[in-house]
């Protein structure tokens, strides 16, 4: 039960990171860009990412109960840097009124993964601008369609917090097995079916 | 102020502002079905303008919202660990089947629904707003659960210092939870109603050549308040019995407690007796022609919002010294924070959920202006779709 619970948390995880390439990867470079151009082909994957943050948060808070708030309120500050870029990020891609808001807000919330990836490694915090470049690469893949790089660049952006949890030891951290057996039950088939559903989004949206 | 004021603080203004937004989807949501049902059983015109121009609404204010949801469930965490370390293993369990089984259902069936606008058969788009609809009320349901365990603690025990799950149904049975529910339900229900029937007024107060389709949506709404608003003030009430068993001491948690409590119930029965009254001047359009209804109808949206706040208020100070009644006081559950930090996240999240929300009132405000029939250019990337 713990390692099935483990590896849905690290799905849930690296599926935020990795769609999130498509969008903050955008915002960054939208410096460098054809700006409309580069946000028409974002908008089938925007807000796609926020979905997959906000289950792994949720999982988080109900199979490691006693993990969540310390993770989280041991960088209260990264984090309040990290939702204030994701909020500025979000609305800015709405409003599309100032595109370099944009840009500021997927800064903001890149450096924030980054630096909270420095604080689960014990890390100093000059590692912290590896998210934006990983963002930013992803993001220009993405956008001059070198489809052959791409796995690779997903991948990349996908794995380094899921990969800093595992320096975690959640013994004790976890919920009660009667919680996470109920979990479990809901939790295995909706995330495929997420999957293919957000595929199929794409796959319309193209047509 | 000390770390713990500073952290309810933050999540009375968080909270109620993303009510706000979450009043709104439900409420159109709703609204939406019945639209685009009619539509697609009779194919007629006005039904599919009337669901692009209140579904293009229904997106802008659901995208915003869903970055306020970012934030309040990160704010457990944040600054209230104590909640998760003590009873993670309760009260986590409906949370987080709101995030599994509707957030993460929901957002997905309205991005189908979204880019699937004139891409797929009319029936298989239809049935994806009727999941979207579904998914959206059962996020309240789960988010009502887990309320209600903070006000009626049930089907758990007491394992050493954490609580443990102990019988998942009787979180779904719980007073606390079911009276609680029906009231929010209707309470939104009220809010798409109220806005409907406002923006509808709107254009006839500027004259909009657009009669038929806002007579259709004026009709609409005040119909939909006229049904919603007995059993949500019903609800309303039928909820004393159950505070006065399982939350004695609510009344007097504070001295001005009465207040909100007090403004809610006038806003409440004014909403009965306004929307019942306007029915019968339905015939003949009679509140149209009159004139000077319309001017109150849109003065009027704003009211199902004061109340739902002036209502959570109500409930929650009621529930102080305690944040899980009767087993975690609200002192006890503060995360072990400095109060600069709280005070720096209180500030940055309050004034972008300030930005937000006035965001959206511009964003809905320039669709409803435009009104049904105009390209939706630049109001939002994922309404330039629709």
């Amino acid at each position: 039960m713990e390692a099935l619970w483990l590896a849905l948390l690290g799905t849930l995880t690296a599926g935020y990171f990795a769609l999130a390439g498509f969008d903050y990867g955008t915002g960054l470079l939208l410096p460098f860009r054809r700006r409309d151009e580069a946000l028409r082909r974002m908008t089938p994957f925007f807000l796609g990412n926020e979905v997959w943050l906000v289950a792994a948060v949720g999982v988080l808070f109900a199979a490691f109960p006693r993990l969540e708030g310390e993770l989280l309120s041991g960088a209260h500050s990264t984090f309040t840097l990290l939702l204030a870029g994701l909020v500025l990020f979000m609305a800015a891609v709405q409003l599309r009124l100032w595109w370099w808001l944009v840009f500021a807000g997927a800064l903001l919330v890149s450096a924030g993964w980054g630096l909270f990836l420095a604080h689960l490694l014990h890390a100093p915090w000059f590692v912290a601008p590896v998210m934006p470049v990983l963002f930013a690469v992803h993001g220009w893949v993405f956008q001059t369609r070198r489809w052959k790089l791409f796995p690779a660049t997903a991948a990349l952006c996908a794995l380094p917090v899921p990969l800093a949890f595992g320096t975690i030891d959640v013994t004790g951290l976890m919920a009660h097995p009667d919680t996470l057996t109920l979990l479990a039950w809901v939790a295995v088939p909706v995330i495929p079916l997420v999957v293919v559903l957000q595929w199929s989004i794409v796959a319309i949206s193209s047509r | 102020m000390s770390a713990v004021d500073l952290a309810r603080l933050q999540f009375a203004l968080t909270t109620s502002f993303h009510f706000l937004f979450v009043l709104l989807t439900l409420g159109l949501v709703t609204l939406l079905v019945v639209v685009q049902t009619r539509f697609t059983i009779t194919g007629a015109p006005v039904h599919e303008r009337m669901t692009r121009f209140w579904g293009r609404i229904y997106v802008i204010n659901y995208a915003l919202g869903i970055v306020t949801g970012v934030v309040m469930e990160f704010q457990f965490g944040l600054n209230w660990s104590g909640l998760g370390t003590f009873a993670g293993d309760v009260f986590g369990a409906p949370l987080a089947l709101e995030t599994l089984i509707a957030f993460f259902l929901e957002s997905t069936f309205l991005g189908l629904w979204i880019f699937g606008w004139g891409r797929l058969n009319r029936w298989l788009h239809l049935s994806l707003l009727w999941l979207t609809a579904l998914t959206a009320f059962a996020s309240a349901f789960w988010i009502m659960a887990a309320n209600g365990f903070l006000h009626h603690p049930v089907g758990h025990r007491l394992d050493g210092t954490v609580l443990r799950l102990d019988d998942f149904g009787a979180l779904l049975t719980n007073p606390a939870f079911t009276s609680a529910m029906v009231h929010v339900v209707f309470a939104s229900i009220t809010a798409g109603g109220v806005f409907m029937t406002g923006v509808s007024a709107y254009h006839f107060i500027r004259r909009t050549p657009e009669t038929d389709f806002f007579r259709r949506s004026l009709r609409l709404g005040v119909v939909t308040t006229a049904l919603a608003t007995p059993p949500l003030v019903a609800a309303g009430f039928a909820q004393f019995p159950v505070i006065a068993r399982v939350q004695p001491g609510k009344g007097e948690a504070v001295p001005w407690i009465g207040a909100p409590l007090g403004f809610m119930i006038l806003i409440g029965m004014a909403l009965v007796v306004a929307s019942w009254l306007t029915l019968p001047l339905l015939i003949r359009d009679a509140v149209i022609r009159l004139r000077f209804p319309l001017h109150l109808m849109v003065i009027g949206i704003p009211l199902p919002f004061a109340a739902a706040i002036f209502g959570w208020l109500f409930r929650e100070i009621g529930r102080q010294p305690w944040l899980v009644q009767g087993l975690l006081r609200t002192e006890d559950a503060v995360s072990h924070v400095d109060a600069s930090q709280i005070l720096l996240s209180l500030i940055v999240f309050t004034s972008l959920f300030a930005l937000l929300a006035v965001t959206d009132w511009v964003l809905i405000a320039r669709a409803v202006r435009r009104g049904p029939d105009v390209t939706p250019a630049p109001v939002s990337p994922l309404v330039v779709t629709l």
